[in-house]
Order: structure tokens, then C-alpha cells, then sequence
């Protein structure tokens, strides 16, 4: 018999989390582990091991194929680029508080895409080599301040990609009918901020009332135009004056809006200047995050239907228990840059990530791949590709969350200027073993609560009896 | 229940077998079609209430019948002797299967269509049929088991493929055939094969006995990991009846362990026909009654992220959760609609009985929602 490699981390006291590298995991005790690391496993965990596809018989070939499957299903090929963030203006009519893109004022010369820039980018997206549609997201500063470059891409694209798909990331303050003649065109999805109540948002970003006013008039105009569909918002917190997470999930619930995405603010873009210290910042998140969380299970306790989820913990949930989810490029392993999604900035640069480009900005490090028109720098998306994933990693390797974490090379550069530094001393780290241990102590949970909360997260009827396995081990 | 058979009619001496498609308006068809002729297709030319005409060169057939069948866009074989013509690609189904052969190497108790001694070889015809086809049809094949025929059946995938690639064959096998010399034939047929392979146990002795054949489910594992070997597209089957609904947890177990690689896992109703109507007290079971043993199994293959269904439930029968996972996948043409449905409102979405499925040998719980 083979058993696949085990890596295990502390629960509490007696339960230990144990994972391979193909992510099958199960709980175990401290006297299992015991008898792992001494190679002496009684019969009762071979049968357990076996049954549950941690360990093979050596004649076992389709077991063996079996794991292989689900190894590869873990460590996805690169596609070819099908996503593009587009930022035709970098100018904006508002000045949020932590501006993550270093913004240009409203009426600044010099920071949209030039005639030239739009047309090397519209052939650009049409040469693209992937034979079928493409998502694009439009961001700014404010991309609705440039409605006639969104039509004349929106359109080309269209026409020569029929499927396409697009969303414009926008502030919502101006939604006249040239804004929402785009939405009624095209395929094309609105994704907003709303950092929580009225006051908060003001606070924020809007600064005044009228424009705090004005935002949530179009936001409600918006809904009455396509039926609450077509729209997407999400927060940002700033922990130095966060909402508390109840009136944030109120002004969510106001609007229908089920998913939602807790993100702090930003390291990048002028962010950085004025954030916490790493440690204040990161524990002061992870306390709120975990409240919110409690929150939303609470209030879908008490609801049959609309029950409310966490993006980031629903993806992380699901990543644990099903190979193959790397549809989102926040949280994927390997974390192809340069390669399967890129960034066209408003000076036509192309960057690999969105926040490469703040990097770029802010004077850190320059990411840049190269300019529209132009050939990509192959060799420095060869470097940044070097490390982006985590299986050889000398911290992850032995982590019990690798084949469901991922890696972030380029918030790595941006906080520490190097990527070589132990893995559990960095942000990154630290917040996915968090949101980890968190996913797994509900994935375990027998709280009526908490399991009404798992069915909608991973839509399903009703939740086997063990999400992940329990060997109860008596020997 | 829609006609697969249909009487014909045609003048003068003509012999032997023809595979014609029916169609509407000939020199349309032959423009966005270049594999129709003349010679292969039958244009319509007049309608009667018992009957149709179709002009075919320079012949008329006389296709007796309901006016109302749709019949055009119909690919059929025709038996100008005995004076009838069978529908095997009909235009306005998703369920066309071909059978290229009645013998079978298993005996399942629950067999549907029990096999028969002697094999009709069609497979020249039925080449023809698919090059008729509508453009992206799916196209299913069965038995008898298919693979007794393993040379001839590859051999028609691939002439088939090589002309209408836009073609999807889904082929019923027990699996007992495949073996490493078929590789490179499983590899070409990746993109239009789907291969529904059922499995009834996780345990040998149970699997075996249901298919009574000793062996089959070590032949069965061996063949589906050429089949994963190949990346072959497979749908896994399982029919439950009263000798495995306490295997389907492990089932699961086994599909998460050595299976991940299936398009789905489909578990599947009793058909009253063949050999279960005779045993039907034997091997029916009534999830109406207890649905909580396929519950849990399903519940096991979703939360990993395999996709999982179920063939042949009348949405009545199961809990409103799930529902949406219940497949419309009782033909046309062997679909049945009982009194209580005619004012159900899910009967649109729902798939109904089998048309032998007799009201007294009905599910416990069922009636309109
Ligand atoms: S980054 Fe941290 S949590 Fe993620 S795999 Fe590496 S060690 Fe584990
Ligand atoms: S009553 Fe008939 S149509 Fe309605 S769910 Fe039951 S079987 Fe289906």
C-alpha cells in the first residue's frame, strides 16, 4: 500500500487537519499522527486511508489514475489570455479617501487612451490568439467618463467575438443616458462600490451629501432600469473607521445584493501612505472579517431564501473541496502573470495584475510588460512566472492549505521588495492560512447554523454527513 | 407513444434497403447540406390526413400515418419489401439511438431490451443515416452491447467523425471490450464520444451478480482507466434497485476516489420492460418512499464537485430540494404523462413515466405539484 504524502496542521488539541498534495483531506488524531510518522498505522487507519483515496493498493491502477486526475485538476495549464482590465482614463470625479490607483483630477490633460492607444488596443483585443469570446472589465479612474472609447471597444469586440462579456467598474456618480445606453447595448455588468452605510460611503468617498445623494439615487435608478440585475457592488474597508459589520450588511440586504466581497483597503496606490502598521492592519482585519462572517451566518439563520455568502470564503470553501475551481485570478495556484490576463493602462502601458500597475504608479517597482502595439517583454513575464505558484515553495510544501492557497508574487514585491522571505512571515500568507483555518472549522462545524450556511455557499440540497472525512480512531 | 416504425407505399419493383432522409424543400436542404442528393433525400409533395407523399428521383413514396407526426427532417431506413420504413435519426428528437446490435455479453437482471441470440449487421446503413443527420446532432448508440462489434462500431465513429465532425455519438457499453490495443481509437474520439458506462456496486460480488457475469467489474475498473488513460468523455450510470440502494454510498466514495475524471454520475430509475417487469416486486425500489440513501450519496459527489443526476424520476417523487437535479431523460417517443399530471405544473420540466410504466406499480408518493 501507498499512502500519499500527509501534511497536517493543529486544529485543537486532538484534531488535526491532514491533507495530500492532490488537496484530499480528512481529521485525524494526534495518536494517528503518531503512528504515521513512525510508520506503524494499524489496520483501521489503512482501511480509512484507503477508502478514502489517501492511500492506494499497489494494484490498484484506477485508484492510482483516479489521484493523478485530481492532482492535475489542482495544478491547471495555462490558458491562453482571455481576460483583459482596461483603463481608458485614469481621471475621476470623485477623491475616495484611499484611492488605490493614484488617480488623476477630473479635468487633467494627458491620462485617457489617445486615439492611437484605442486603436492598438481594439486590434489588439481582436488578434487576440483564444478563437472564442472574452471578459473585459473597464476600470479607471472613472471609465464612464469616457463613454465613447467603452462603445467603440464594446463594439468591435462584439462584433468580432460575439460572446464577449464586460463589466464596467464605475462610481456610479454620473448615470445620464449616454451611461446607460451602454448598459441596454451591451453584454455588459455593472460593478460598483458601496462601502456600507450612507454615512460611511460619504465618509469614504463621495465627501458631501449631494454626492452621496446622487450615487445612491443612480444606484436605486439603476436597479429600477434592469430589475436588480446586472450589478455588482462591493466594499472596501478602511479599519481605521470601519462600518460596523451590521450596518454593512444592512445596506447590502437593502439592495438585494446576496455576494459579497470584504476586502480592506489596499496596500497599493496612495492607500499605502497612510495604512496601519502590517500587524495592527492585519489582525484588525481579520477580526472584522471573522465578525462579518458570524454576522452573515446569523442572518441567513434566520432566512430560507437570498441567504448572503462571502465571496472570498465561499471560494475558499470550494477550493478545499472541489479540484479545479481557478476561475478567479485573487486566489489560483499556479498564479500565471502576464499570461492569461493583462492590464492596458490609460498611457497604454500593459502591466500583468491591476495592482502591478499601482506599483508602477506609486514609483515601487516597474511591472510593466510592455506597451500596446508593441511586442511583450517575455523575459520579465518568464520572471515573475518563476514563483508564481506555490507547490515548491519550501513553507508551502509542508502546508496543509497548498493545493488551496495560491500565490500573490506581486503583492509580495509590493510589500517587501522581494519575494524570497518565509512564506508564513508575509500579508498574504497570513490571511489565507486565516481565511483557511477559518473555511475548515466551519467545513467541521455541526452547527445547525452554520451547515443552512454551507448549503447555499456550495448550492446544494443538503450537505453529506461528513464534509471532510473524520477518522475516529480508537486504537 | 410516437411511431418508430411507418408503413410506406412506393410503386413499382424496388428491393432491398435505403437510408432516405424526408425533407421539406430539397434545393434549400442541398445548399446548406452538401452530403444530400436527390438520390438520398425525399422531398415532401403532399399531404393527406392519413397520409403524405414524398417525391424520391423519380418515385413516389406513400408514407401512411397520422398527418400530424412530424416526420420531416426524419433520416429512415426504408424496407421497400416488407413495406415499411424505420425512423432512426428523427429530426425533431433528442432521442435518436441507433442499436447496431441485440447480443449482449452480460444479463443484467433489470435488462431493458434482454439480448438476442442473433446479430443483424446494419452498420453499412447506419453510416449512411449519420452522414444525414441535422447539423450538431447528438447521436446515441446501444444494444445489445455495442462493443461485441468493436471493429465495425470504430470503425463507423471514425468514417462519421471524418465527414461530420459537428456530429456527438453518446454510446451505451457495459465496458467489458476495451482493451490497451484501442488507445489511439479512444484518444480520436475525445471530442464526439461520450461513453455511458454503467456501474452498479463498489463491491465486485454485488456488481456481478446484478450483470451476472463473474469478472465483469474487475473488466469494468480496467476498461475505465483506458478510458480515463485515452481522456475520454464518460458518463457513469447507475440504476437502483432493491439489490444496491445500500451500496450508493459507497458508490460515491468510489466515484471521489477512482472516478474523479466522469462528465457525471447518473442515477437512474427502473424501466417496467424486459426482465425487470417480470421482476419487478424483486427489484424495484421506491425512492418515493425513502429518498434519503440516494440523498446522501448525491450530496457526497455534488459537495466534491461531481456532477451528478438523476434519469427517470418524475419530479414528484423526490423532495422540491432536488428537483432541479432531475433530468428530462425519458425518450419522447416512450414517455408517458399520467391523469394527476395533466394539471401539474411542473409537467413541462418534469420527464413522466415510461409509457409500460403501469399506474398500479407506481411510485407510492406521486401526483400533481
Ligand atoms: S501561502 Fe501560507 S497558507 Fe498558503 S500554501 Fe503557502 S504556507 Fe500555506
Ligand atoms: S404529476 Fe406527472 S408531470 Fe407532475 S411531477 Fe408527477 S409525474 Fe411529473
Amino acid at each position: 500500500m501507498i499512502t500519499f504524502p500527509l501534511r497536517f496542521r493543529e486544529l485543537d488539541s486532538n484534531r488535526l487537519l491532514f491533507s495530500n498534495e492532490a488537496g484530499r483531506s480528512f481529521i485525524g488524531s494526534r495518536s494517528f499522527l503518531d503512528r504515521y510518522v513512525h510508520d506503524s498505522l494499524c489496520e483501521s487507519d489503512k482501511a480509512f486511508l484507503s477508502e478514502n483515496g489517501l492511500a492506494i493498493d499497489d494494484a490498484d491502477k484506477l485508484g492510482a489514475l483516479g489521484y493523478l486526475t485530481t492532482l492535475a485538476a489542482r495544478l491547471p495549464v495555462q490558458k491562453q489570455i482571455d481576460y483583459l482590465i482596461l483603463v481608458p482614463t485614469l481621471r475621476c470625479n470623485l477623491s475616495c479617501s484611499y484611492c488605490q490607483v493614484s488617480r488623476a483630477s477630473e479635468n487633467a490633460k494627458g491620462f485617457d487612451w489617445s486615439d492611437d492607444t484605442t486603436h492598438k488596443a481594439i486590434s489588439f483585443l481582436k488578434n487576440l490568439p483564444i478563437s472564442s469570446h472574452i471578459k473585459i472589465e473597464f476600470q479607471g479612474g472613472e471609465p464612464l467618463l469616457r463613454t465613447d472609447i467603452l462603445d467603440k471597444v464594446m463594439r468591435e469586440v462584439s462584433k468580432e467575438r460575439p460572446d464577449s462579456s464586460f463589466v464596467i467598474c464605475s462610481n456610479l456618480s454620473n448615470l445620464g443616458p449616454e451611461q446607460i445606453k451602454l448598459f441596454q447595448e451591451y453584454n455588459v455588468v455593472l460593478s460598483t462600490s458601496l462601502d456600507g452605510p450612507a454615512e460611511t460611503h460619504k465618509h469614504n468617498r463621495t465627501k458631501n451629501e449631494g454626492a452621496t445623494r446622487r450615487f445612491l439615487d443612480n444606484l436605486d435608478r439603476f436597479r429600477d432600469l434592469f430589475d436588480g440585475e446586472r450589478i455588482s457592488a462591493l466594499p472596501t474597508i478602511d479599519l481605521t473607521d470601519p462600518p460596523s459589520t451590521e450596518s454593512l450588511l444592512d445596506s447590502y440586504d437593502a439592495l438585494g445584493i446576496t455576494s459579497i466581497y470584504l476586502r480592506p483597503v489596499n496596500h497599493q496606490g496612495f492607500a499605502r501612505k497612510r495604512g496601519l502598521g502590517l500587524d495592527d492592519a492585519l489582525s484588525s482585519w481579520l477580526d472584522y472579517y471573522r465578525k462579518a462572517v458570524d454576522e452573515i451566518i446569523h442572518r441567513n439563520s434566520q432566512r430560507s431564501k437570498n441567504l448572503l455568502e462571502e465571496y472570498s470564503l465561499t471560494l475558499a470553501i470550494k477550493r478545499i473541496l472541489r479540484p479545479g475551481i481557478d476561475n478567479n485570478v485573487d486566489l489560483r495556484n499556479p498564479a500565471p502573470l502576464g499570461l492569461d490576463y493583462l492590464v492596458i493602462d490609460y498611457d497604454g502601458k500593459i502591466y500583468p495584475t491591476d495592482e502591478a500597475r499601482m506599483l508602477g504608479r506609486i514609483g515601487r517597482i516597474d511591472l510593466s510588460l510592455g506597451r500596446i502595439g508593441g511586442e511583450l517583454n517575455y523575459e520579465r513575464i518568464r520572471d515573475l512566472n518563476s514563483q508564481s505558484f506555490n507547490n515548491i515553495d519550501p513553507d508551502c510544501q509542508h502546508c496543509v492549505y497548498q493545493p488551496y492557497c495560491g500565490s500573490d508574487v506581486v503583492d509580495d514585491l509590493s510589500r517587501y521588495g522581494r519575494i524570497d522571505i518565509p512564506r508564513h512571515d508575509t500579508y498574504f500568507c497570513r490571511r489565507q492560512t486565516d481565511l483557511f483555518d477559518l473555511a475548515t472549522s466551519l467545513l467541521c462545524s455541526k452547527d445547525l447554523h452554520v451547515l443552512h450556511s454551507l448549503c447555499a455557499w456550495l448550492n446544494l440540497p443538503e450537505l453529506p454527513d461528513q464534509i471532510i472525512p473524520v477518522h475516529n480512531d480508537t486504537a | 407513444m410516437i411511431p418508430l416504425r411507418i408503413r410506406i407505399d412506393i410503386e413499382g419493383p424496388h428491393r432491398g434497403k435505403r437510408v432516405i432522409k424526408l425533407v421539406s424543400d430539397l434545393a434549400k436542404e442541398v445548399l446548406t447540406s452538401p452530403s444530400l442528393t436527390s438520390g438520398n433525400c425525399a422531398e415532401l409533395v403532399a399531404t393527406f390526413p392519413s397520409e403524405r407523399v414524398f417525391k424520391w428521383g423519380d418515385h413516389y413514396i406513400r408514407i401512411k400515418g397520422n398527418a400530424e407526426d412530424e416526420i420531416v427532417g426524419d433520416v429512415c431506413l426504408f424496407n421497400f419489401e416488407k413495406g415499411y420504413a424505420d425512423r432512426l435519426i428523427r429530426g425533431n428528437s433528442k432521442h435518436n439511438t441507433l442499436v447496431v446490435t441485440e447480443q449482449c455479453d452480460q444479463l443484467c437482471i433489470m435488462c431493458s431490451q434482454p439480448p438476442k441470440k442473433t446479430h443483424h449487421d446494419q452498420f453499412h446503413e447506419l453510416y449512411h443515416a449519420c452522414l444525414l443527420a441535422d447539423s450538431g446532432k447528438i447521436i446515441g448508440i446501444s444494444g445489445g452491447e455495442p462493443t461485441l462489434y468493436k471493429e465495425e462500431l470504430f470503425s463507423l465513429i471514425k468514417d462519421v467523425n471524418k465527414q461530420r465532425p459537428d456530429l456527438q455519438f453518446h454510446i451505451l457499453t457495459n465496458a467489458q471490450h476495451f482493451s490497451v490495443d484501442d488507445l489511439e481509437y479512444l484518444k480520436s474520439f475525445r471530442g464526439n464520444v461520450l461513453w455511458a458506462v454503467p456501474l452498479y456496486a463498489a463491491h465486485p460480488v454485488i456488481h456481478d451478480t446484478i450483470v451476472a457475469k463473474a469478472g465483469a467489474y474487475e473488466r469494468l475498473l480496467a476498461s475505465l482507466s483506458l478510458l480515463v488513460q485515452a481522456g475520454a468523455q464518460v458518463e457513469l450510470r447507475t440504476v437502483v434497485m432493491q439489490q444496491n440502494i445500500s451500496e450508493l454510498p459507497d458508490i460515491a466514495k468510489v466515484i471521489k476516489t477512482h472516478l474523479p475524471f466522469i462528465q457525471h454520475w447518473a442515477i437512474m430509475q427502473l424501466e417496467n420492460i424486459g426482465f425487470a417487469r417480470n421482476r419487478w416486486s424483486k427489484t424495484f425500489f421506491d425512492h418515493s418512499i425513502d429518498f434519503s440513501g440516494i440523498a446522501a450519496a448525491a450530496a457526497y459527489t455534488l459537495a466534491s464537485g461531481i456532477e451528478t443526476r438523476f434519469f427517470n424520476f418524475p419530479l414528484c417523487t423526490i423532495p422540491p430540494a432536488w428537483r432541479p437535479y432531475a433530468e428530462q431523460t425519458i425518450s419522447d417517443w416512450k414517455q408517458r404523462f399520467d391523469t394527476p399530471c395533466l394539471n401539474c405544473s411542473v409537467q413541462e420540466q418534469c420527464g413522466g413515466f415510461f409509457e409500460w410504466h403501469p399506474s398500479a406499480r407506481s411510485y407510492e408518493a406521486w401526483g400533481e405539484i
